[in-house]
C-alpha cells in the first residue's frame, strides 16, 4: 500500500489542478506544455534506464511524430486520434535508422543520437513540398471533440495528456517488472554474463529504443495538434532533448514516476519562479539546478526518497 | 569549375584549421579522462568574448587578448575539472550531463554579460584580403591556420618530450598501469584540463577574427568539435588535424558542388557513416568502443 | 555593459512611471518578445522601440498612461502563447507581438479566442492575414519587402541577381517570393540557400563569380549572415555592382559595429540617417532611444516603436470614448490613420497595412541616405559601388 503513495499523491494532484486552475488559461497552458515534456521525459528515462542508454537527440523522434501526424491528418485527412498514433509509429520507424547507434558506448550513442536529431531537422527543412519547409506547416486540425469533450479546450488537452502520461507510465511499469525488465536490468549490471545466459543484449535494447521513440512521437504529434503549427525548428528544438533530460535527472530517472513529476515541477519553477527573477538567461537557473543534482543527488528527488526507504532495515516490503 | 574547386579546398582547409584548434581540447580531455567536455565550445566563446573586450576596449589586435582570455579559460576548465572530480557514481555518463549543464551556465552567462549582439573583429589588417595565387582568403584566416600548425605542434611536442605530457598519454593508454608506475592520475587529468583552457583559449581568439560570434554559438562549436574527434580516432595529434582539415573541405565541396543548405547534413551523414564503419576513425590508432 | 544600461534605463523609467502624477489613467498592455533563443537579436531590439515608444507616447499627453508587461517567449511558438495567456489573465488590455511569423502564428491565435486585440510588426508571412483573425492587426508584411527591392531592381536592370537566403524562416519566405516576382519582371535570378549555421561563405560567393556572373547580390539573412557574406565578398571580389541586402542592414549600429564592411552596401529602411527634420516623430524617436540605450535606433526597433505609438494612440482614444472595457479597441484600431516613419499606416479588413512599403537606403560614409525610389529618396544612388 505504502508503495503507491507517491502515484496516488500525484493522480490526487492532476486531479485537483484543473479544479482549482480550470478557469486560468496561463497555469493550465503551463501544465499541458509541462506534461507534454513529462511524456518525452518518461520516454528518456525509459530508454536511460531499461536500455542503459542516455540518448542527446529526442527531439528527432519528437520532430517525426509531429510532422507525420500534422501531414497525415492536413493532406491524408486522416482523422486526429488515427494520426496521433500514426505519428508515434512514424517516430518508432524513424528510430529503425538508429539501430546501428546501439552498438556505440554511452557518450558516443548520445552524441550520434544527436547528429540524427539534426538531419532529420535539416530533412524538414528541405522537403519543403511536404513539410512546408522553413515557413511552417500551420493548416491541420486541432484536436477533436470526442463524446462531449473538446480536446483542444486547455482542460480537454489537460485531461488528455493526464490520461497518456498515465498509461505510459503503466507500461513502463509493465515492461520492467516483465521478464525483459529482469533481463535488461541484468545486463546493465554485467553485459557478458547474460549474453553467457543467452539474453540478446542488442535486440532487447532495440526494442527499449523502439519503444522510447514511440512514447516521444505520440507526445509529440499530441503537442503538435495542441499548437497547431510546425516548423523544423521548432518541432526539432533542442529543447526536446534537454528539458527531459533535466526532468528525469532532477526527479530521478530510475524511477517512473521521478521524470514526471520533475518534468512538471522543474517547467513551472522556469516558467513561473525563474523567469521572474531573471527574464532573460532564466535558464542558467536550470543548468545550475541540473549540475547541483549531478553532484549532489544523481540519482534525483525520488530517488533519494527511495534510497532512504530501502535503508530503512526490514522496511514495508 | 576547377577554380571553383580550388577555391573550395582552400578554403575548407583554413576553416578546418580552426575546427582543429577547438576539437583538440575536446580530444586531449577525452584520452585523458574518456570524459567528453561539452561545455568546451562554450569555453572557446569565452574567448572570443575576452577577444572582443580588449578590442573594443583598447583598440588592440584581438590576439593580445590571449593572455586575458587563457586565464580566463584555464580559470574554468579547472572549476569544470574539480566539478567532474566529485562525480562519485557513472561517472561517463553523469560527466556528460554535468559538463552539458556547465554549457548552458556558460551560455546564459555570456547572454546576461554581452547581451545577443553579434560580434566579430573591426580591424582592417585582420579582414583584409590576401591571395595565394589564384585562391583568396582573408589575412586573419591564413593567421589562424599558421597558429593553428604552431599550437598542434607545440601540444604534440608537450606530449611527447614534457614529463607532464608523457604522463598524459601514460594515463591515456592505461590508467591503471600509469599508476604503479607512481603517476598521480590527478595531477595529470589536472594539467590536461589546464592545457585543454589553453587551446580554448586559442581557438575562440581565432574564431573572433575570423568569423562572428553570437552567444548561442556555444553548442554548435562543441558538436562540430565532437564530430572531428571522432573522423580522427582516439589518440594522434596529427590525426586530429587531418579529420578537421576533412570536414572543413567536404563542407566546402558541399557548398560548390550541391547547396550549402545541405553543409550540415553531409558532415552529420559522414560523422555517423564512420562512427558505424570505422569505430577506430579514420586516423585512429586504437580501438574506442570498450 | 550594455545590459546594465539596459536594466538602468528601464528601472529609470518604471521610477519615472511611478513618479507621474496620478491623475493619469494607467492602462496595462502586455507583450511577448524574443528576448532570448534564436531570435534574441531582434526580440531585443524590439522590446527597446517598444520601451522608447511607450515613454514618447506617455510623455506627450498627460491624460493616459500606459504600462507594458513584456515576457520573453524564448523564441517559442508554445511559450508565446502561454505568454498571452498570462497577459491576459492579468488583464492586459492589447498584446503587442514579438518576432517571427511561427511564434506570432499560434499567439495571435490564442489572442484572438480570447477577443484580445494583438499588434505585430515582426511577422511578415501571408498565412497569417489569410486566417481570417479578427483581432490581428499588424504593420508590415512580405509584399512590402518585396515590392522595395523590385522598385530598387527595376531602377537598376542589372543583368542578373544572386540572392543568397538564409533557410531560417523569414529569410526564405523573403528570398522564395523574390525569386519569383523577379523572375516575372524578367531578370535572371539565381537562388544560394544557406544553412543558418554556415560561417565560410567564400564558396558560395565564388559560385556567384565565376558561375551567375550576376551584377547584384541580394542577401536576405541576419546580422551575423551579412557580415560574413560581405567579408567574403571582398575577399574574392566578384564582379558584382551592388550589394543588396533586406532588413537589419541599413541602420546606423551595423556601420558602427562594422565600418569597413559596410559601405555603399544598400539594404531595406524606413528612415534616412541621420534623421532628416522633416520626420518629426523619426527624430524624437532616435533621441529618446539614444538617451535610453546610448546607442543608434536600430530597423527592429524602429517596427517596435511604430507598432507601439499605433497602438497606444488607439487605446487612449478608445478610454476616452469609455468604450475600452467594452471592446472598442478593435473599432478604434480599425479607425488607424496616420503618417509614421514607416509610411502611412492603416489596416484592411483582415488587419493588413496595404501601405506598408519599404525605400533602400544606402551606407555612405557612416550616414546613410534613402536613394530608392525616387519619390522619397534623399540621395543619388552611388551605382556600381561597392564596400571595397
Amino acid at each position: 500500500m505504502m508503495r503507491n503513495l507517491p502515484a496516488a499523491a500525484l493522480l490526487v494532484a492532476a486531479l485537483a489542478i484543473p479544479l482549482v486552475f480550470g478557469g486560468n488559461g496561463y497555469i493550465m497552458g503551463l501544465m499541458v506544455s509541462g506534461l507534454i515534456v513529462a511524456g518525452v521525459a518518461l520516454a528518456w528515462a525509459l530508454l536511460g534506464n531499461l536500455g542503459g542508454m542516455v540518448s542527446f537527440g529526442h527531439a528527432a523522434f519528437f520532430g517525426v511524430g509531429a510532422y507525420t501526424s500534422a501531414i497525415l491528418s492536413a493532406k491524408a485527412g486522416l482523422p486526429v486520434p488515427l494520426s496521433l498514433l500514426a505519428g508515434a509509429l512514424g517516430a518508432a520507424l524513424c528510430s529503425l535508422v538508429m539501430l546501428p547507434a546501439l552498438r556505440l558506448s554511452g557518450p558516443y550513442f548520445a552524441l550520434a543520437i544527436l547528429a540524427y536529431a539534426h538531419i532529420f531537422k535539416i530533412l524538414a527543412t528541405e522537403l519543403s513540398s511536404i513539410t512546408g519547409g522553413s515557413a511552417g506547416f500551420q493548416r491541420f486540425p486541432t484536436l477533436p471533440t470526442i463524446a462531449g469533450i473538446d480536446f483542444s479546450s486547455r482542460t480537454g488537452s489537460y485531461a488528455l495528456l493526464v490520461v497518456m502520461v498515465a498509461l505510459c507510465a503503466l507500461v513502463y511499469r509493465a515492461v520492467k517488472r516483465s521478464h525483459v525488465g529482469t533481463a535488461l536490468r541484468a545486463m546493465a549490471e554485467s553485459e557478458d554474463a547474460t549474453r553467457v545466459v543467452g539474453v540478446n543484449a542488442t535486440l532487447l535494447k532495440s526494442w527499449m529504443l523502439l519503444l522510447s521513440a514511440f512514447i516521444t512521437g505520440l507526445f509529440g504529434a499530441m503537442n503538435a495538434h495542441i499548437i497547431n503549427f510546425l516548423e523544423p525548428d521548432y518541432a526539432f528544438s533542442g529543447n526536446w532533448s534537454v528539458l527531459p533530460i533535466i526532468a528525469a535527472i532532477f526527479g530521478g530517472y530510475r524511477t517512473i514516476l521521478g521524470p514526471v513529476a520533475g518534468a512538471v515541477l522543474i517547467y513551472l519553477f522556469d516558467q513561473i519562479i525563474a523567469k521572474e527573477l531573471l527574464p532573460v538567461g532564466h535558464q542558467i537557473l536550470l543548468g545550475l539546478l541540473l549540475a547541483g543534482m549531478i553532484l549532489v543527488a544523481p540519482n534525483g528527488l525520488f530517488g533519494l526518497f527511495q534510497t532512504r526507504r530501502k535503508g530503512a532495515p526490514h522496511a514495508a516490503a | 569549375m576547377f577554380e571553383l574547386l580550388q577555391q573550395s579546398l582552400f578554403s575548407g582547409l583554413l576553416v578546418g584549421s580552426v575546427y582543429a584548434l577547438v576539437a583538440l581540447g575536446i580530444a586531449l580531455t577525452f584520452g585523458a579522462m574518456k570524459i567528453i567536455n561539452l561545455a568546451h565550445g562554450e569555453l572557446v566563446l569565452l574567448a572570443a568574448y575576452m577577444a572582443y573586450v580588449i578590442e573594443s576596449r583598447t583598440g588592440w589586435n584581438p590576439y593580445a587578448a590571449i593572455p586575458l582570455a587563457f586565464a580566463v579559460t584555464a580559470l574554468v576548465s579547472i572549476a569544470i575539472y574539480l566539478l567532474i572530480e566529485r562525480i562519485r557514481e557513472h561517472r561517463e555518463l553523469n560527466s556528460l550531463i554535468l559538463t552539458f549543464a556547465i554549457g548552458v551556465i556558460l551560455t546564459n552567462a555570456i547572454l546576461l554579460v554581452f547581451a545577443s549582439d553579434v560580434r566579430s573583429t573591426n580591424s582592417p589588417l585582420l579582414q583584409d584580403a590576401v591571395s595565394l595565387g589564384s585562391v583568396y582568403a582573408m589575412n586573419s584566416e591564413l593567421l589562424a591556420f599558421v597558429v593553428s600548425l604552431l599550437v598542434m605542434a607545440g601540444l604534440w611536442w608537450w606530449l611527447r618530450n614534457s614529463w607532464y605530457g608523457r604522463a598524459v598519454r601514460a594515463v591515456s593508454s592505461n590508467r591503471d598501469a600509469s599508476m604503479l608506475m607512481g603517476i598521480d592520475p590527478r595531477r595529470v587529468e589536472l594539467a590536461a584540463f589546464i592545457v585543454a583552457g589553453i587551446l580554448a583559449s586559442v581557438a575562440g581568439v581565432a574564431l573572433y577574427t575570423m568569423s562572428v560570434v553570437q552567444p548561442a554559438l556555444g553548442p554548435a562549436l562543441t558538436v562540430k568539435a565532437f564530430v572531428v574527434t571522432v573522423l580522427a580516432g582516439v589518440g594522434s595529434i596529427p590525426g586530429v588535424f587531418c579529420a578537421a582539415l576533412l570536414l572543413g573541405v567536404t563542407e566546402a565541396m558541399t557548398v560548390t558542388l550541391a547547396s550549402s543548405a545541405l553543409q550540415e547534413l553531409v558532415g552529420m551523414v559522414l560523422f555517423l557513416l564512420v562512427l558505424f564503419f570505422m569505430p577506430n576513425g579514420l586516423f585512429g590508432a586504437r580501438a574506442r568502443r570498450g | 555593459m550594455i545590459r546594465r544600461t539596459f536594466l538602468l534605463s528601464t528601472l529609470l523609467a518604471t521610477s519615472l512611471a511611478v513618479a507621474a502624477p496620478a491623475l493619469a489613467e494607467e492602462i496595462a498592455i502586455g507583450a511577448h518578445m524574443p528576448l532570448t533563443g534564436s531570435l534574441a537579436r531582434s526580440g531585443q531590439a524590439f522590446n527597446e522601440g517598444m520601451q522608447v515608444a511607450i515613454k514618447v507616447f506617455n510623455e506627450s499627453q498627460s491624460k493616459h498612461k500606459i504600462k507594458v508587461t513584456v515576457i520573453d517567449d524564448e523564441s517559442q511558438p508554445a511559450k508565446a502563447v502561454t505568454a498571452v495567456e498570462k497577459l491576459n489573465s492579468d488583464g492586459a488590455a492589447a498584446i503587442i507581438g514579438g518576432y517571427g511569423s511561427n511564434i506570432v502564428g499560434p499567439a495571435s491565435d490564442t489572442s484572438n479566442r480570447l477577443g484580445k486585440v494583438y499588434i505585430t510588426g515582426g511577422a511578415v508571412s501571408d498565412e497569417l492575414v489569410a486566417r481570417g483573425n479578427t483581432h490581428f492587426f499588424r504593420i508590415n508584411n512580405n509584399a512590402g519587402y518585396q515590392r522595395g527591392v523590385e522598385g530598387l531592381m527595376q531602377e537598376l536592370k542589372p543583368n542578373g541577381i544572386s540572392i543568397v537566403a538564409s533557410t531560417r524562416e523569414a529569410p526564405a519566405l523573403l528570398a522564395k517570393g523574390l525569386e519569383e516576382s523577379l523572375t516575372k519582371l524578367g531578370f535572371k535570378v539565381t537562388l544560394h540557400p544557406f544553412d543558418p549555421a554556415i560561417t565560410d561563405f567564400k564558396p558560395i560567393i565564388n559560385k556567384v563569380k565565376l558561375q551567375d556572373k550576376s551584377e547584384i547580390i541580394f542577401m536576405s539573412a541576419y546580422e551575423n549572415d551579412y557580415v560574413g557574406i560581405i567579408r567574403a565578398a571582398k575577399v574574392l571580389k566578384p564582379q558584382v555592382k551592388a550589394i543588396v541586402g533586406a532588413w537589419s542592414l541599413a541602420t546606423p549600429k551595423m556601420y558602427s559595429d562594422f565600418p569597413d564592411l559596410m559601405q555603399n552596401v544598400i539594404g531595406t529602411t524606413f528612415l534616412p540617417f541621420p534623421v532628416e527634420v522633416k520626420d518629426e516623430e523619426g527624430k524624437k524617436f532616435a533621441a529618446v532611444y539614444k538617451e535610453m540605450f546610448g546607442k543608434e535606433i536600430e530597423y527592429a526597433s524602429t517596427l517596435a516603436f511604430v507598432e507601439t505609438m499605433v497602438l497606444s494612440e488607439a487605446l487612449a482614444r478608445a478610454a476616452d470614448a469609455g468604450t475600452l472595457k467594452s471592446g472598442g479597441l478593435l473599432a478604434e484600431m480599425k479607425k488607424t490613420d496616420r503618417p509614421s516613419p514607416l509610411g502611412r499606416i492603416t489596416f484592411n479588413a483582415v488587419g493588413d497595412n496595404p501601405n506598408f512599403a519599404l525605400s533602400m537606403g544606402q551606407h555612405r560614409d557612416g550616414k546613410i541616405p534613402l536613394v530608392s525610389p525616387a519619390a522619397s529618396a534623399t540621395g543619388k544612388i552611388a551605382y556600381p559601388a561597392l564596400p571595397w
